[in-house]
């Protein structure tokens, strides 16, 4: 014990010679607030960029016209005939529209500096400047005035000067408005604001504001369709499997033995962690018209065929059931751990006065599962109205349509589709009534869990 | 409580009920090493050909290990990422005093529930703005952005079952806040890190809509989005191709779950949305 | 180190849990702070080791104010009820942090962390994890890892209540021999007045985020400040009645019993009501003030046996005697006991 003996000897005296360390070199690491705003601030970045940027964006994008068309980015002005067809039909301004369409032949510094070029004849050119700043509406005109030249160009020459003088703004494409003015300047001097403004915006070819996309939504009687199939898609999936057939599962594994709950529950759980694609595929070798289940039902005497697509009603059937099946196994392991949590007294009480086994699930069970089936419920609506992997993958909306929901419409619309045209800004216009919907239950979820429950203040306070 | 009644009946019907699900997955397996006879589910022979996509790149298609190459790069990016940002998030909303944390751990509440999938058209607009479309840089970012808010309240249930007092002996020891977090109180979560890189690591390489829309193409392929296309092509159907291919790219999910499934149910169960 | 609370106050929220308490612990001396639970001692220990901001008042150590210092600056020494070990390292580590923090060289450590072990006996468990370990051990490694680095003082929040009765015992002197050996200033929270009495040198007992009495045990024991001092102390506890002052004497209610004022009292006005403590070694055959009542429970201790008597007007006393054969349940008897061993308390609880 000579160790502890120096202890005590040197004790009083010593204390305080392992003081404290000195102070770290980032002292602010130190407190509660500098540590915990360094290590939050990656996910806070993250959230502001996918997440509140995205919603911010989703509302901005939903008033612009963007789409294949107009591009994402700023656009060009291009005189080009739909342009020129806006500026008579929509400004009624045809004379102008005719002006800037027809090609036109102007004599100035610049063509004759481009014959100097190309070697013409010098008294071509000398012939030319003399009349400088005239214009000429067709080239018949003014290819007859060179040919009148005293030089007698040949014709091949004097198609050559012509071009050098064509001065057409036809199909002409200017990076700025500033730009597209000077040059329709150049061709009609006398342009009036008015003109000018109309002139700028037929020939716009970028994207615009515009709340179109809400009149359009609103009006379409296709919205109330796509509507009308989510509502039923949500309402039909969410009862039938994600509640339903969830609880079902939930029950029989609690009253058979371990072993096999365990296996169902596993067999149940593939389709939650099978990767959609495949999943999906699963159920096309089922449906499809070579699948299985044609195979079998030929047998029957049954026409193979796809049944997937053959018709709406079979179409439906099998979205509901691939989601379905997805669904079931959230609400399969929280009701079954609920069932788990259920006191076992409470089930030999039931036993004991003679209770069958389906007046223990009406009487103990399902009272039970009230905050369970709540909760799922409020998770899986919000899943299901913006689920899109297996429907997309599935049905693709079809046949016809007939299983479009809101959340594949968007995608149909902003971000793929066979024709090729995508319309951004109609996209985020039906996506945002997704956003706004999504924000709106997920603070209606946090009333409901009122969350101020898990916050307890951190017992260390500095 | 069920001593009186038996319980095979129950067996039979949740048998007949599981029945389509064990058979497709069980054709899963043997369609892509079997040849069955037309008009017939029954094999008649044994073969590796619906395997040659291993060795032999169809023209036009990129090639099955640069795309699995792609799907292992995303997976294990975005789950690094998520359990990165996540274990710090988490630490300061179990346990630091910081300003307006019943605030973020609302926003954390609120955003796991949030669809983020909603947002898809707006960050497809973005990525392209920003030259980010069609790279794997971009999704990865995506993917554990919308990842994230569930790891960090997974984490922050994790940090929650941490002891006080192991936080109070360090600091009372001279360890600065920092140093308590690295080196005392992330030991403590090691199986919850685990587990959630394990989720997050499943869900990346399950992903499918992200990459489809915001990386679609050639060299950035993901397996999801090869087998989708492959599916897709009109012109070549062929069950057992994409079977082999689903196979090959369900394997490691079925392993992983499998060897795992304690660790997995319970974030299942307890918080993951779908 | 001489440890300073100067009007000291603590509240959480407004939630007043601790105000104006004045303490003070001398250099080397052990502290039990006792007390109800919930009265606030495990606050005033986080306020000592600066987990907790204190609302108002100062905190010294020495001459030093530390009442703003971080608490990786007080260097205090804490050993929590749980023992908070560090789960993913082994004693050995557990015992070099603090000193692993400080960055002092590896073979200095080395050589304090096996003093350290030697101190406290666990040299020969060095390589096992917390887990593997006893309660009386993780016990030993938790006070090894406080005291490695010299603590200015080391706080113990009722550090054997997870322990059971026989390794209780144990701790009990092992934890006084090493403070001792190590002169280190030490505050010992609990609520068993045993162990408070037992270990420490002083005892200051808590009430309510107040502190009622400080003082030695024996001291505090012999001369209880209030009522709540003399119940809390003393095992089988002291017994309570009501009586009144009347004609220099302690008149008890609806009794026929009449006791006189103990020497070191003064005497109340004819008339105040008064509250008479009487601890159970103080009631038996010797004294000089008789007391009758009857027998209504008797518990046999083993060498000894508590007697309960019930007075005419329902309250009981209690009596601890040797076994006695000649006294059973019913009897009336007439007992004494030693008026200068009375204590007489104001209705209001203070010691007259
Ligand atoms: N973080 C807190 N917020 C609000 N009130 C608290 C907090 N911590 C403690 N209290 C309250 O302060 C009072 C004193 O608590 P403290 O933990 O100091 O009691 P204690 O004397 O250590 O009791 P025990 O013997 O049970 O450990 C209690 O009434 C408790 O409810
Ligand atoms: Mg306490």
């Amino acid at each position: 014990m000579s160790a502890s003996r120096d202890i005590v000897e040197s004790g009083p005296a010593r204390i305080g010679t392992r003081a404290a360390p000195a102070r770290p070199r980032f002292a602010w690491l130190n407190s509660s607030k500098g540590l915990g705003l360094v290590l939050i601030m990656p996910a806070l970045l993250l959230v502001i960029a996918f997440f509140l940027a995205p919603v911010i964006l989703t509302g901005v994008f939903a008033f612009t016209n963007m789409s294949t068309a107009t591009g994402i980015t700023g656009g060009a002005y291009q005189i080009s005939p739909g342009a020129l067809r806006v500026l008579t039909d929509r400004y009624g301004m045809g004379e102008l529209a005719e002006r800037l369409g027809q090609p036109t032949y102007v004599v100035d510094e610049q063509g004759l500096a481009a014959l100097a070029e190309m070697e013409i004849d010098q008294d071509i050119i000398d012939g030319l400047k003399r009349r400088l700043g005239e214009t000429f509406s067709s080239r018949r005109d003014f290819e007859r005035v060179i040919r009148d030249l005293p030089t007698r160009p040949n014709t091949r020459t004097v198609k050559r000067i012509s071009d050098a003088f064509s001065r057409s703004l036809a199909n002409a494409r200017f990076a700025s408005a500033g730009a597209l003015m000077s040059a329709a300047e150049a061709i009609d001097p006398e342009l009036t604001d008015d003109e000018k403004a109309a002139l700028r915006e037929a020939t716009y070819t970028g994207w615009s504001w515009t709340t179109d996309n809400f009149r359009r939504l609103i009006t379409s009687p296709q919205t109330m369709r796509i509507l009308f199939n989510t509502i039923f898609f949500v309402a039909a999936t969410l009862l039938i499997f994600n509640t339903g057939f969830a609880m079902l599962l939930a029950i029989a594994t609690h009253y058979i033995p371990d072993r096999p709950a365990g296996i169902f529950r596993i067999i149940w759980f593939l389709p939650r962690i099978s990767p959609a694609v495949i999943y999906v595929l699963l159920w096309k070798w089922l449906a499809w018209d070579t699948g299985f289940l044609s195979a079998f039902l030929d047998n029957f005497g049954i026409r193979p065929r796809n049944w997937m697509l053959d018709s709406a009603f079979n179409a439906w059937v099998f979205v509901i059931l691939i989601n379905g099946f997805v669904g079931a196994s959230m609400g399969m392991l929280i009701f079954a751990s609920a069932i788990k949590a259920i006191p076992q007294s409470l089930f030999h009480a039931a036993s004991v006065d003679g209770a069958y086994r389906w007046q223990q699930i009406r009487h103990i069970i399902l009272p039970h599962l009230k905050w369970p089936i709540l909760f799922v419920t409020c998770y899986q609506t919000l899943s299901l109205l913006t689920s899109i992997e297996q429907t997309l993958l599935s049905t693709d909306g079809g046949p016809g349509g007939a299983t479009e929901i809101w959340s594949l419409a968007i995608y149909h619309t902003a971000l793929n589709n066979y024709a090729g045209n995508l319309q951004y800004g109609y996209g985020a216009a039906m996506a945002l009534v997704l956003v706004v919907i999504g924000i709106v239950l997920s603070l209606l979820y946090l009333r409901l869990f009122n969350y101020r429950a898990l916050i307890i203040k951190p017992r260390i306070e500095h | 409580m069920t001593g009186h009644l038996k319980t095979w009946p129950i067996i039979l019907a949740l048998s007949i009920l599981s029945a389509p699900l064990v058979l497709m997955y069980a054709y899963l397996f043997i369609d892509t090493v079997t040849n069955s006879p037309p008009g017939s589910f029954i094999p008649n022979e044994f073969t590796l050909e619906h395997w040659a996509f291993l060795w032999h790149t169809p023209p036009g298609r990129p090639s099955i290990w640069r795309v699995t190459f792609n799907s292992l790069l995303f997976a294990a990016s975005t789950s690094l990422l998520v359990i990165v940002v996540s274990s710090m998030a988490g630490y300061v909303l179990s346990r630091l005093n910081v300003p307006a944390r019943g605030f973020f751990l609302a926003g954390v509440m609120v955003l796991h529930a949030f669809p983020a999938i909603t947002l898809i058209v707006a960050i497809f607009l973005v990525l392209q703005m920003i030259g980010l479309y069609n790279t794997l840089i971009g999704v990865i970012l995506v993917k554990a952005a919308i990842d994230m808010p569930l790891g960090i309240w997974l984490m922050k249930g994790f940090y929650d079952t941490v002891p006080w007092e192991i936080e109070m002996a360090g600091i009372q020891d001279g360890a600065s806040r920092f140093t308590v977090w690295r080196k005392l109180v992330l030991p403590q979560v090691k199986p919850g890190i685990f587990a959630l890189w394990l989720f997050a690591f499943l869900l990346g390489w399950s992903e499918f809509i992200l990459p489809q829309v915001l990386a679609p193409s050639g060299d950035v392929q993901v397996l999801s989005v090869y087998l989708a296309s492959l599916i897709a092509d009109d012109n070549n159907f062929d069950m057992a191709l994409f079977k082999s291919v689903g196979l090959f790219y369900i394997a490691p999910v079925l392993i992983l779950f499998f060897v795992f499934q304690n660790y997995l149910m319970n974030i299942y169960g307890g918080g993951s949305k779908g | 180190m001489r440890i300073l609370l100067d009007k000291f106050s603590k509240s959480f929220g407004a939630v007043k849990v601790i105000e104006d308490m004045t303490l003070e612990i001398k250099d080397g001396e052990m502290l039990a702070l006792l007390g109800p639970s919930g009265c606030g001692k495990s606050t005033t220990l986080f306020a000592i080791c600066g987990i907790h901001k204190v609302t108002g008042g100062r905190i010294y150590f020495g001459d030093r104010d530390m009442t703003d210092l971080p608490s990786q600056e007080r260097n205090v020494g804490v050993v929590f009820q749980s023992y908070a070990l560090y789960p993913h390292m082994n004693v050995a580590e557990n015992i070099a942090f603090p000193l692993r923090i400080r960055n002092l060289p590896g073979a200095e450590i080395k050589r304090l962390v096996d003093e350290m072990a030697d101190l406290v006996h666990i040299g020969n468990l060095l390589d096992r994890r917390p887990a593997e370990l006893s309660g009386g051990q993780q016990q030993r490694v938790a006070l090894a890892r406080a005291l490695v680095r010299r603590p200015n003082v080391l706080l113990l929040d009722e550090p054997l209540a997870n322990l059971d009765a026989k390794l209780r015992l144990e701790m009990r002197s092992e934890i006084r021999r090493i403070q001792l050996e190590t002169g280190i200033t030490a505050i010992l929270v609990t609520h068993d007045q045993v162990e408070a009495m037992s270990m420490c040198d002083r005892i200051a007992i808590m009430n309510a985020g107040q502190i009622i009495q400080i003082a030695t045990p024996k001291e505090m024991y012999r001369n209880p400040r209030t009522t709540f001092v003399a119940g809390f102390l003393g095992n089988p506890p002291i017994a309570f009645v009501e009586a009144e002052a009347r004609d220099g004497m302690l008149a008890v209610k609806n009794a026929d019993i009449r006791l006189p004022v103990p020497p070191d009292a003064v005497t109340p006005p004819d008339g105040t009501p008064v509250i008479i403590g009487i601890r159970p070694e103080n009631l038996g055959p010797e004294g000089d003030a008789i007391i009758r009542g009857r027998v209504s429970f008797i518990e046999t201790q083993g060498r000894e046996n508590l007697y309960d008597i019930k007075l005419e007007n329902g309250s009981v006393l209690r009596s601890i005697q040797r076994v006695r054969d000649d006294i059973s349940l019913d009897d009336e008897v007439e007992w004494r006991v030693r008026s200068d061993r009375l204590f007489v308390f104001a209705e209001n609880g203070e010691r007259l």
